[in-house]
């Protein structure tokens, strides 16, 4: 291993490179021989003139050891790094001081780094190599789900692929998975999730589903035949940007990020963003807004991929949008009283749907027209699916009915996941029962 | 698991039947008072289904608002209760005046750990008279409700609520309950119970016709002062509007003693307009956010 404490006399590797291979031995011995370095401190003196630069080497002479080099007295312009236990840090300054020797401390307790170290390391090691080890237990950032994806591809390459449908508003790949058994352009069933991205639940089931519709095909008579006949792409995180900032700072974010020159407010409400009754009730022109509308249909680059992928493919047959929380099964209208044409249809689905979900774990869903059950939107998903022929266009608002709300503690990840399927695999039943 | 009841029944998740009929139905809506059996029906009813969605939201709204006032008014934070089931209802509205509902509903015991343990079972049920007057807030509320707990025992818990909250060690240094991930750690749920009880007043007030509240998150606590006859305490929640999607911090300060009725003051954060908010920083070094601190 390059750059031993104690240095030497050559200019060694970059200070950054140095400094990480000493942590990480550090790191290393700690874990090893348990060693504790707390109150250690690193300091980096500057000697002025040969006669400094001499005395800083009789540091390195003194036994015991008082003081460990990082960056060894080598020539006048270079600092000097030393790590200088806690126990002798009054010794040393006292000496350093006394000698006209400036110091800075670079870094004031070592264990605090390491610990910050130790656990940036065992973030990094939850960019999992395999999705065995992934838990759907808990939720995720970006970029785990993102390297989820890459490796569930790479395990299921005989039924799943990935599909890149666009760009984010900062630029973020939007993906999508397709479940296929082969044949071309067979019909298709659509599911996003994360459209707002503080429903974080959503995009958690979306992942377990993923996983349960590859562990289940060949074993589900009923999931078997839809993907037999059918494809069913599910776009897991449809506001990529949103979900990266409920991470970063605002945990109950539920816009794009979209930004627009002399707007003070950031974002467009997606699921009021489509070419469907745009603008109406339901939706907001404040910019401000939780619900703002955006400044035109489809304005949004995430909701501009869908319609365009969705449109070119020609052949969906069945949509669903998965929302939290209030535990609601909706079907069109959102922006308005009107009920659709197969209202009858749609009625009796959601109860099957609502029905086969409660069998699970006991939850109770309300179902309805979106406007007549939850409020009058505009713009919605939902609705531009339906005007756009797909007769199946359901949206889902999951657990809970507020007692949590967005917060929805992780063990209810998995029970929320199983419910959701039964519920999701009706709805694809009969929609492959039902072709049109 | 929640106890097996009965679901919903079909007028309240029935489509909207034709046109006319709903026009009819519109028109008795402003004249006279609506009976909306909400008992009846079960999964099978072979019924036609009838547009219930206006009442049946509207139900919904008088249940949650006079919970809120329930909950302040008993003070309790170890006898919270949650909206279970609206069972029946009436409503009356005046175009002049504001709309008056009678509400019968279920309710169950706040306890947000046990939705996936055997609950122990009990509903409670409460009556209620809720008047909103014309889109404002503050409701009038009238309510009683079944004991779901004897007051001995109530009083028992919010007294060891009470002598738990005084031995927490320093929950100035509070970042957020629940956390990101949902999680509320069991030792700090003796202050989740009391910001919910004193969020409570202020959803209350809050709650018109078509506005209605929960509780989201508590972000963070400015004082925390527990004296030998009252807890003094001064946080910050942010509560979530259904209709609108808003998210509003609202500062609380509140006064409690087991047993005393609660003092609650608050102020909530007004949604910014393009208006106001321009002219304040450069757009683009700016991320603002709705809930920058206050």
């Amino acid at each position: 291993m390059q750059g031993t404490p104690g240095g030497g006399t050559r200019p060694g590797p970059s200070p950054v490179d140095r400094r990480t291979l000493l942590v990480f031995s550090f790191i290393l011995a700690a874990a090893l021989g348990q060693m504790n370095f707390t109150g250690d401190q690193v300091l980096r003196v500057l000697a002025k003139d040969e006669k400094q630069l001499s005395l800083l080497g009789d540091l390195e002479g003194l036994k015991p050891q008082k003081v460990d080099f990082w960056r060894g007295p080598a020539r006048l312009s270079l600092p000097v790094d030393m790590r200088v236990p806690f126990s002798e840090l009054k010794d040393i300054k006292a000496y350093l001081e006394s000698h006209g020797l400036a110091y800075s401390i670079m870094i004031k307790d070592i264990q605090v780094l390491l610990d910050e170290e130790r656990e940036a390391m065992a973030k990094s090691r939850r960019l999992e190599r395999s999705t065995n080890s992934f838990s759907y237990s808990s939720y995720h950032t970006l970029e785990e789900i993102y390297s989820w994806i890459d490796n569930f591809v790479m395990e299921h390459s005989d039924i799943v692929s990935k599909i890149q449908i666009g760009n984010s508003f900062e630029n973020q790949s939007i993906l999508v998975l397709k479940f296929s058994t082969g044949g071309s352009r067979h019909p298709a069933i659509w599911i996003d999730t994360g459209i707002h991205s503080r429903e974080w639940i959503t995009h958690a089931t979306g992942i377990w589903t993923a996983n349960k519709i590859v562990s289940d095909y060949g074993k589900d008579r009923v999931l078997t035949d839809i993907l037999n006949a059918m494809d069913i792409f599910i776009e897991l995180v449809t506001n990529p940007d949103g979900f990266a900032f409920t991470h970063s700072m605002n945990r109950l974010w539920r816009k794009n990020k979209s930004i627009r020159p002399g707007i003070f407010c950031i974002g467009v409400d997606l699921n009021r963003n489509w070419k469907s009754g745009f603008g109406g009730n339901g939706s907001n022109s404040n910019p401000c807004s939780e619900t703002y509308h955006g400044p035109s249909p489809q304005s949004e680059p995430e909701v501009a991929a869908i319609v365009n992928f969705i449109t070119a493919h020609g052949n969906f047959k069945a949509l669903i949008s998965i929302h939290s929380y209030s535990q609601m099964l909706m079907y069109p209208y959102g922006r308005s009283l009107e009920p659709v044409s197969n209202q009858r249809e749609l009625y009796d689905l959601a109860k099957d749907a609502v029905e086969a979900l409660y069998k699970v774990h006991g939850i109770e869903y309300i179902f309805g027209s979106l406007s007549t059950t939850l409020y009058v939107a505009s713009g919605i998903t939902v609705d531009w699916a339906y005007d756009s022929g797909i007769k199946y266009a359901f949206s889902f608002e999951l657990r809970d009915t507020g007692q949590y709300g967005f917060l929805l503690p992780a063990t209810q990840i998995i029970p929320t996941a199983q419910e959701t399927w039964m519920a999701l695999r009706t709805i694809m039943e009969h929609t492959l029962n039902h072709p049109y | 698991m929640q106890p097996r009841r009965q679901r919903l029944p079909a007028p309240w998740s029935g489509p909207r039947g034709p046109r006319p009929t709903a026009l009819l139905l519109a028109l008795l809506l402003l004249l006279a008072p609506v009976v909306a059996p909400a008992g009846s029906g079960g999964p099978d009813d072979p019924g036609q289904p009838q547009d219930a969605g206006v009442p049946r939201r509207l139900l919904q709204q008088a249940a949650r608002a006079a919970l809120h006032f329930f909950n302040f008014r008993s003070g309790s934070p170890s006898a919270l209760r949650v909206l279970a089931e609206v069972q029946e209802g009436r409503a009356w509205m005046n175009p002049k005046e504001g709309c008056k509902v009678h509400v019968v509903f279920s309710t169950e015991r706040y306890n947000p750990e046990s939705l996936l343990q055997e609950r122990e079972g009990r509903l409670g049920k409460c009556s209620a008279r809720v008047f909103f007057k014309n889109q404002k807030p503050r409701p009038t509320i009238n309510v009683t409700c079944t004991r779901l707990i004897e007051k001995k025992k109530r009083q028992q818990e919010d007294y060891l609520l009470y002598k738990q909250m005084k031995q927490l060690k320093n929950p100035l240094e509070i970042v957020s309950i629940p956390d990101n991930h949902g999680h509320i750690d069991p030792s700090l749920r003796p202050i989740w119970d009391l910001a919910f009880l004193g969020s409570s007043y202020v959803m209350w007030e809050m709650t018109t016709q078509v506005s209605h509240y929960y509780l989201a998150q508590l972000t963070s606590v400015r004082q925390w002062k527990t004296n030998d006859d009252t807890i003094d305490f001064d946080y910050t929640v942010l509560l979530h509007e259904l209709s609108t999607q808003e998210i509003i911090p609202c500062r609380i300060h509140l006064v409690w003693y087991p047993g005393k009725p609660l003092k609650v003051k608050y102020h909530c954060q007004e949604l910014q307009t393009p208006e106001e908010a321009s002219g304040t920083e450069e757009g683009s070094a700016v991320v603002p956010t709705e809930l920058s601190n206050f």
